[in-house]
C-alpha cells in the first residue's frame, strides 16, 4: 500500500487521536498548573508547579498508591493461577459441557462492572447472604471496617477479571501439539511433567500478554472501589484512580487532580516504555 | 491434553468446575432472589428461599405509576419483543432478503422503544436506559467505521508511520483515562457541549479507539491480500475494492470487535459519570443506589441491577462464539 492511501485511510483515526488524546494530554499538563475549582473553571489561576508539589507531598496521594500496588501484586497472580487451573480442567471435559460452563464462567466478565460489583456487594449486606453464612460459621459480626473493604475489593478484583485469562488460556490449550503431548506418553512423562514441561512453555506468550493486560487494567481500578468502599475515606481503600477522582468531583481541586493524573502517567510510562519500545522492535522486525 | 480416564478423578474435575460456577454465579442468584422479594423479605437477617415474589422493586424501577391495564400491556410488549427476536434468528430460513428482515427488526424495536413511554407512564430509569441505547449504538457505529478503515490501512502498509501509529495507540490504551477525562470536561465546558450525547459519544469513541484499531487490524491481517489485488487488476480502485471484497468476508471480524465495543461502552462509567449531569447512562443511574440512606435503595438496587443486566446477557448470547473468538485472537481487551 502506498504511504498516502495509508494516510487517506487511516485519516479519521488519526484525526481523533490526536484531537481527543495528544491535545487533551497535553492540556492536562497545563491544566494540572493551575489553581481551578468548578467556579473559576473558566478563568483558572496561573500557580506553576505548586499542584504538581502538593500531589507528591500528600499522604493520601501514597497511601492510595500502596493500595493500588497492593491491589496489583494480588490480584494478577491469583487470577493467573486461577484461570490457568480452571482452564486445565475445563479442556477434560467433553464439548457440550465446556460451552454450558464457559457461559457460566464468562458471566461475570460481560457484565457492567458497577452491576457486577452492586451485585457483588448484596451478598455483604447485613441482610446479604454470606454476611448470614460468615456470621453462623465464625460467629462474629461481619462489619465494614477498612480491611473488610479492602479485601472485598480484591476478592472482587479476582472475581471479576479471572474469566478472562481462563478464557485466553482455554484458546491456547486448543493449539497444543499433539504429537509432542504423545512423545512424552512414550516416554512415560506423568500428567504434571507433561504440564511442567509442555503445556506451560506452550501458553507462555499468553501468559505474557494476561500479564501486560490485567496490570494495566489492574492499576487503572475505579469502579468496583467506587461502590464497595463508597468513596468513604475511613476505609482507606482508596486507589489512585479514586483519589484522582475525589480531588476532583468532592474536593473540587480540579488543578491539582489534572497533576495528579499527569504524574501517574509520568508513573505508568516509565514502566510501560521498555514494553512499548519492545512491540516497536517486533512491529519492525515483521513488516 | 490427554483425558483423566478414572471415575474418581472426572467426578473431581466435574465437582470443581461446578464449584467454580456456583462461585462464578452466585452473586447473580442472589441479587435476583432479592430482586423479587419485597423491603421486609429482603431485609431479613436470615436469608429467606421461599418468599412471596413480587414485581413492586421492578414496578417502582420502570414505571412512575403503574396502569391498570399492566398486566395486557406487559405481555403484550413481550410477545412483540419475543416475535422481534425470532425473526431475527430464523431470518436465513425466511425467503425474503436478510437486509430487509434486519431493517424491519431495527425499526421493531426502535418503535418500541418510541412507544413505550406514549403506553405507560414510564420514570426516568427509562430515560437513562435510552440514554444508554444511544451511546452504545452511536459509539459502535463511529468506532467501528472509522476503525475499519484504520485497521485496513495498518494491517497493508508496511511503512515507518503505521508502526508509530499502532505502538502510540498501544500507548494511549494503557494510559489512565482520567488523564483524558479531566481535560475533556474543561472542552465540553469551554465548548457548551457538556452533558449531551455527542459529547460522550465522540470522546468514548476517542478512549475504545486504539482497542479497535488493534483488533480489527489482526483480523485484517489474517485475509490474504491476493484478493483485493486480483479486485484491482480488474480495475477496481482500492476503496471499492476494500467495500466490495474484504468488508463482506470481514463480518466475523467485525462483529466480534463491534461487541467488545458495545460492552465497553455500556460498561463506562468515570466518562459519563463526569461528562454528564442529567443524561447518566445506566451504570451510573445504577451508582446512585449504592448505599443510600433510602431503605428502599437494597431491592431497588437489585431491580435495577438485573434489568441493566438482562440486555447485554441476550445479546452475548446471541454473539458468545464471537466473544470467544475475539478474546481468542484479538489478544486486546478494554
Amino acid at each position: 500500500m502506498k504511504r498516502s492511501t495509508f494516510f487517506r485511510f487511516a485519516a479519521p483515526s488519526i484525526f481523533m487521536m490526536t484531537v481527543l488524546m495528544v491535545i487533551p494530554l497535553i492540556m492536562a499538563i497545563w491544566l494540572g498548573m493551575q489553581f481551578m475549582t468548578f467556579a473559576n473553571i473558566t478563568e483558572p489561576q496561573f500557580v506553576g508547579l505548586r499542584n504538581y508539589i502538593d500531589v507528591l507531598s500528600d499522604g493520601r496521594f501514597w497511601q492510595s498508591f500502596r493500595f493500588t500496588a497492593l491491589y496489583v501484586a494480588v490480584v494478577v497472580p491469583s487470577t493467573i493461577v486461577i484461570g490457568f487451573t480452571v482452564a486445565l480442567l475445563l479442556d477434560q471435559v467433553s464439548q457440550f459441557t465446556r460451552g454450558i460452563y464457559l457461559s457460566i464462567f464468562l458471566l461475570p466478565f460481560i457484565i457492567v462492572p458497577i452491576v457486577g460489583t452492586l451485585m457483588f456487594k448484596q451478598l455483604f449486606e447485613p441482610s446479604g447472604l454470606f454476611t448470614y453464612l460468615y456470621q453462623t460459621i465464625l460467629d462474629t459480626k461481619f462489619r465494614y471496617t477498612d480491611v473488610s473493604v479492602k479485601v472485598l475489593i480484591l476478592l472482587y478484583g479476582i472475581w471479576y477479571v479471572t474469566p478472562f485469562a481462563l478464557v485466553t488460556y482455554f484458546a491456547g490449550l486448543q493449539t497444543l501439539s499433539q504429537d509432542q503431548l504423545e512423545a512424552a506418553s512414550m516416554d512415560g512423562a506423568t500428567r504434571w511433567q507433561k504440564i511442567r514441561h509442555i503445556v506451560i512453555p506452550h501458553v507462555q506468550s499468553l501468559t505474557i500478554l494476561i500479564l501486560l493486560i490485567s496490570i494495566m487494567d489492574a492499576y487503572r481500578v475505579f469502579d468496583s472501589v467506587f461502590v464497595l468502599s463508597e468513596m468513604n475515606p475511613i476505609y482507606k481503600a482508596d486507589t489512585v484512580m479514586t483519589y484522582t477522582f475525589q480531588t476532583a468531583i468532592t474536593v473540587q481541586r480540579l488543578g491539582k487532580a489534572n497533576a495528579m493524573a499527569i504524574l501517574t502517567v509520568v508513573g505508568v510510562m516509565i514502566v510501560l516504555i521498555p514494553n512499548l519500545i519492545q512491540s516497536y522492535r517486533q512491529q519492525i522486525e515483521e513488516r | 491434553m490427554d483425558k483423566v480416564k478414572s471415575p474418581l478423578g472426572r467426578s473431581l474435575i466435574h465437582g470443581f468446575l461446578v464449584l467454580f460456577a456456583i462461585y462464578s454465579f452466585i452473586p447473580f442468584f442472589w441479587t435476583a432472589l432479592q430482586s423479587f422479594k419485597s423491603l421486609k423479605d429482603a431485609n431479613s437477617r436470615t436469608p429467606k428461599f421461599i418468599f412471596t415474589p413480587t414485581w413492586d422493586n421492578y414496578t417502582d424501577l420502570w414505571l412512575r405509576a403503574v396502569p391498570e391495564n399492566g398486566a395486557t400491556i406487559a405481555y403484550f410488549l413481550l410477545m412483540a419483543v419475543v416475535v422481534l427476536i425470532c425473526l431475527l434468528l430464523f431470518a436465513q430460513y425466511i425467503p425474503i432478503r436478510n437486509g430487509v428482515i434486519y431493517a424491519f427488526v431495527t425499526f421493531g424495536f426502535i418503535a418500541l422503544l418510541w412507544g413505550i413511554p406514549r403506553l405507560v407512564e414510564t420514570a426516568k430509569f427509562y430515560d437513562y436506559f435510552i440514554n444508554t441505547i444511544i451511546v452504545t449504538v452511536g459509539t459502535v457505529v463511529v468506532s467501528i467505521s472509522i476503525g475499519c478503515l484504520a485497521g485496513y490501512s495498518l494491517a497493508r502498509y508496511t511503512g515507518m508511520a503505521g508502526v508509530v501509529v499502532l505502538v502510540a495507540a498501544l500507548g494511549f490504551r494503557a494510559l489512565p483515562r482520567l488523564a483524558f477525562i479531566l481535560p475533556y470536561y474543561w472542552i465540553g465546558t469551554a465548548t457548551h457541549l457538556l452533558d449531551t450525547h455527542l459529547l460522550v459519544i465522540l470522546t468514548m469513541v476517542a478512549v475504545n479507539q486504539p482497542f479497535t484499531i488493534w483488533m480489527l487490524r489482526s483480523f485484517f491481517m489474517e485475509i490474504p491480500r491476493e484478493l483485493e489485488e486480483s479486485a484491482m487488476v480488474d480495475g477496481a480502485n482500492r476503496l471499492t475494492a476494500f467495500i466490495k471484497v474484504i468488508i463482506p468476508i470481514m463480518w466475523p471480524g467485525i462483529i466480534s470487535t463491534a461487541l467488545f465495543s458495545l460492552l465497553l461502552a455500556y460498561n463506562e462509567f468515570l466518562l459519563v459519570r463526569l461528562l454528564t449531569q442529567t443524561n447518566w447512562t445506566l451504570p451510573v443511574a445504577i451508582s446512585r443506589f449504592t448505599g443510600g440512606e433510602d431503605p428502599r435503595h437494597l431491592t431497588l438496587a437489585a431491580a435495577s441491577a438485573v434489568s441493566a443486566t438482562i440486555p447485554i446477557v441476550l445479546v452475548i448470547l446471541f454473539f458468545q462464539k464471537n466473544l470467544v473468538k475475539g478474546l481468542a485472537a484479538g489478544a486486546v481487551k478494554g
